[in-house]
């Protein structure tokens, strides 16, 4: 398996992560919050050595407002679309304070988070140019598809169907969200063949998946790339106690595919193919934002995970359908 | 004159219940021919699940609408109101919208002879053993109500929006008149006249209900106020100290924001039976608010003043019964529940067992999908897959 060519520290089981917290109690995130796992799941990974910057978001507002932060690490807030600039700028800050003898020469994690709308959809041309060096740099994509800071308007990465602050159903037209999820990891690990290390994960499901990916991408060194599904209750419509199996059902409908593409080759880390896939319907009910949808939608939305799966190239990852043979 | 009302509302799961009040307020006060105006808390955006926020109506009889709107709306927050609604009962333990706010009082901007209005299903006396005491005369009331949690795109229409119109006009019909709140609730909903009804039975409770809170009743509220620094203190580049790294084994032993501990989020707080528990890490590793802390005999301790109350780790826990959400009202304090355990083992499970038989809590997957019952026994709507996966506590 391609996985093991990377050589890192592997959490090999639940207790065995690391006890310590980077990322602590004391922040204004909503209830059952699976950013803040996001956040806390990484650093717990990168450990107490790693410089944070992150782009404006949910994140930074509800993490950053005046005597409401919880990081224990130094942390630095850029603007909406500049994850990926200001991981470069960091990255090569420390480089030069090392090269110059101004600290000392230790490895020292710069990692940069972004909102879906601040990576996926604003900031992607930054991410790109950062992909495109040859700093050590991470940049984490936490995707709770929306703009949930300013009270949840639609994105690129917003799934077909749903209700936002931008996309509201109406008597006329039931489905103002049209456009169907952006593939922003695949995208990325396409269009930049020198990136080591490109993957999505889901915060909690599976277990210890999502730290071992951020393990990976560091252990790998260079520029690398992560999305995670971040299952949002404010914004998609659900108690807070469920935001584990709201993960959880996304991951096992097939409509988040959990891969890693590493130095060009694709590994499933949760293989629908292998393990089957639960219909999405179950998903979609299950939240609020999707209340207005009928068997209808269920079914368009089932065809087009039943197509990723089974008629992609490469399923899940690459929309591109049996393009030799013709 | 200008009359004042504040509805404080849990973000997100009440914004659209508070709102809608704050707006048909404003609404019947004008079919009366008065002024109204209504707004929101500007500093509670943005809005998190939970986190108690504020709307605002005003009314009065002789000023333009500019006048009010001038005297009313460019403001923070309002220094006196003549009613304050409370449409969740479990913020009388105190608000903190936000760091700087502090963990103010629910009572804080009622004026002398005003009047702190609750939907709950306690009694007065009950809610005032955790509510601040104040140096002058004000009132209490209260109707009855659940807490009425909807989502941002499911509004949950359990008839607390017209119940708490119909209490508004029973506590000061200066605000607004009962006659014309059936008037405008019939208008709206002709075909449906148990909406004027259920407002009608809530002004007759409310007047039932009202009684007068003397000076010194309730108890010493001693959440401080923060001191903000002026512009000069701030650290060069608008930076601010991170928490300072400390990590030991045991209760408390994980530095924590000591500015910002957000407990007031919680309508309900995690009971644990240790007694039962696998010590799969699971909750702990889990926790979006980091509450949980590592003890030495492998249990998780938990820091309630950071718990955030939502049921993520009842949830996850993949013991039956170990793990339950218990009405945060049952609880007077945010004492470590590992110390208790380990003193007196006995005792705990008895204590855990007790609080869990009442106020236990259970939720649909969409808020504001609301309960139904099978066989006898509540359980959630949409509640099926949970069933299955055996993961329902």
């Amino acid at each position: 398996m391609a996985t093991e060519t990377i050589v890192y520290d592997k959490i090999k089981g639940v207790h065995k992560i690391p006890l310590e917290e980077f990322y602590t109690s004391g922040h204004r995130t909503c209830q059952g919050c699976e950013s803040a796992t996001t956040m806390r799941g990484f650093i717990k990974a990168a450990g107490p050595r790693t410089v944070v910057t992150g782009s404006t978001g949910c994140m930074y507002v509800a993490n950053t407002s005046y005597m409401t932060t919880p990081w224990i690490v130094p942390w630095m807030h850029t603007q909406l679309g500049a994850g990926g600039s200001s991981a470069v700028g960091m990255a090569a800050g420390l480089r030069a304070l090392k090269r110059k003898g101004k600290i000392k020469d230790e490895p020292i994690n710069a990692i940069a988070f972004c909102g879906d709308l601040g990576g996926g959809d604003m900031g992607i041309g930054a991410i790109s140019s950062a992909l495109q060096t040859d700093y050590d740099l991470l940049i984490i994509m936490y995707d709770n598809e929306s703009a949930a800071n300013t009270d949840i308007q639609a994105t690129g990465l917003s799934t077909y169907g749903a209700q936002t602050t931008f996309t509201p159903p109406g008597s006329k037209h039931r489905i103002m969200q049209r456009r169907w999820k952006k593939n922003v990891a695949a995208m990325l690990a396409v269009g930049h063949p020198t990136c080591k290390y490109i993957a999505t994960a889901c915060a909690t499901f599976p277990h210890m998946d999502y730290m071992n990916k951020v393990r990976k991408a560091i252990a790998v060194g260079g520029p690398t790339f992560l999305h995670t599904y971040d299952p949002c209750p404010k914004g998609w419509d659900f108690h807070p106690r469920y935001s584990h199996e709201i993960g959880e059902m996304g991951v096992r409908s097939g409509l988040y595919p959990l891969y890693e593409i590493i130095e060009g080759k694709v590994v499933y880390t949760y293989d629908c193919r292998e393990k089957g896939r639960s219909p999405v319907k179950d998903f979609l009910v299950a939240q609020g934002r999707f209340a207005h949808l009928i068997q209808e939608d269920f079914d368009y939305i089932q065809k087009r995970v039943d197509e990723m799966w089974e008629e992609w190239a490469i399923p899940g990852v690459a929309p591109i359908k049996g393009f030799l043979q013709a | 004159m200008i009359k004042r009302v504040e509805i404080n509302y849990r973000g997100i799961f009440q914004k659209n219940l508070g709102k809608k009040i704050g707006s048909d307020i404003v609404i019947i006060a004008s079919r009366m021919g008065r002024i109204g105006f209504s707004n929101g808390r500007y500093s509670d955006s943005p809005e998190r699940n939970g986190i108690p926020c504020k709307y605002f109506a005003f009314v009065s009889h002789d000023l333009s609408e500019e006048e009010l709107e001038a005297e009313c709306g460019a403001k923070l927050d309002i220094d006196q109101a003549d009613i304050s609604v409370v449409l969740d009962d479990t913020m009388v333990k105190g608000v903190e919208p936000w760091g700087w706010h502090g963990v103010r009082a629910i009572n804080e901007k009622v004026q002398p002879g005003g009047t702190l209005l609750l939907s709950t299903k306690k009694t007065a006396d009950e809610l005032l053993q955790f509510i601040g005491r104040k140096p002058y005369q004000w009132n209490i009331a209260t109707y009855e109500g659940d807490p009425s949690f909807g989502g941002l795109w499911v509004f949950r229409d359990d008839l607390t929006h017209e119940r708490t119109l119909g209490a508004v006009a029973g506590i000061d019909p200066d605000i607004i008149g009962i006659e014309a709140v059936e008037d405008y609730l019939n208008y709206k909903n002709p075909k449906e006249p148990f909406r004027a009804e259920a407002a009608r039975k809530a002004y007759d409770e409310v007047r039932a209900t009202k009684r007068t809170v003397n000076p010194g009743e309730g108890i010493e509220w001693t959440h401080e106020i923060p001191v903000l620094p002026k512009w000069f203190e701030f650290m060069e580049g608008a930076a601010v100290p991170a928490v300072k790294r400390h990590f030991e084994m045991g209760p408390k032993g994980q530095s924590r924001n000591e500015t910002f501990k957000r407990g007031t989020t919680k309508t309900q707080r995690p009971v644990v039976r240790f007694d039962i528990c696998t010590k799969c890490t699971l909750c702990w590793l889990e926790c979006p608010d980091e509450c949980f802390d590592p003890t030495t005999d492998g249990l998780y301790d938990i820091a309630f003043e950071y718990c955030t109350g939502c049921g993520k780790c009842a949830q996850i826990c993949p013991v039956q019964e170990c793990i339950v959400m218990v009405d945060e009202l049952q609880f007077a304090d945010n004492s470590s529940p590992w110390e208790a355990y380990t003193q007196n083992r006995e005792n705990y499970v008895e204590w855990a067992e007790k609080a869990k038989s009442k106020g236990r809590y259970i939720h649909p997957f969409v808020t504001g999908t609301g309960l139904e019952s099978v066989q006898g026994e509540v359980v959630p709507l949409g509640g099926k897959r949970a069933a299955q996966t055996g993961k329902e506590g």
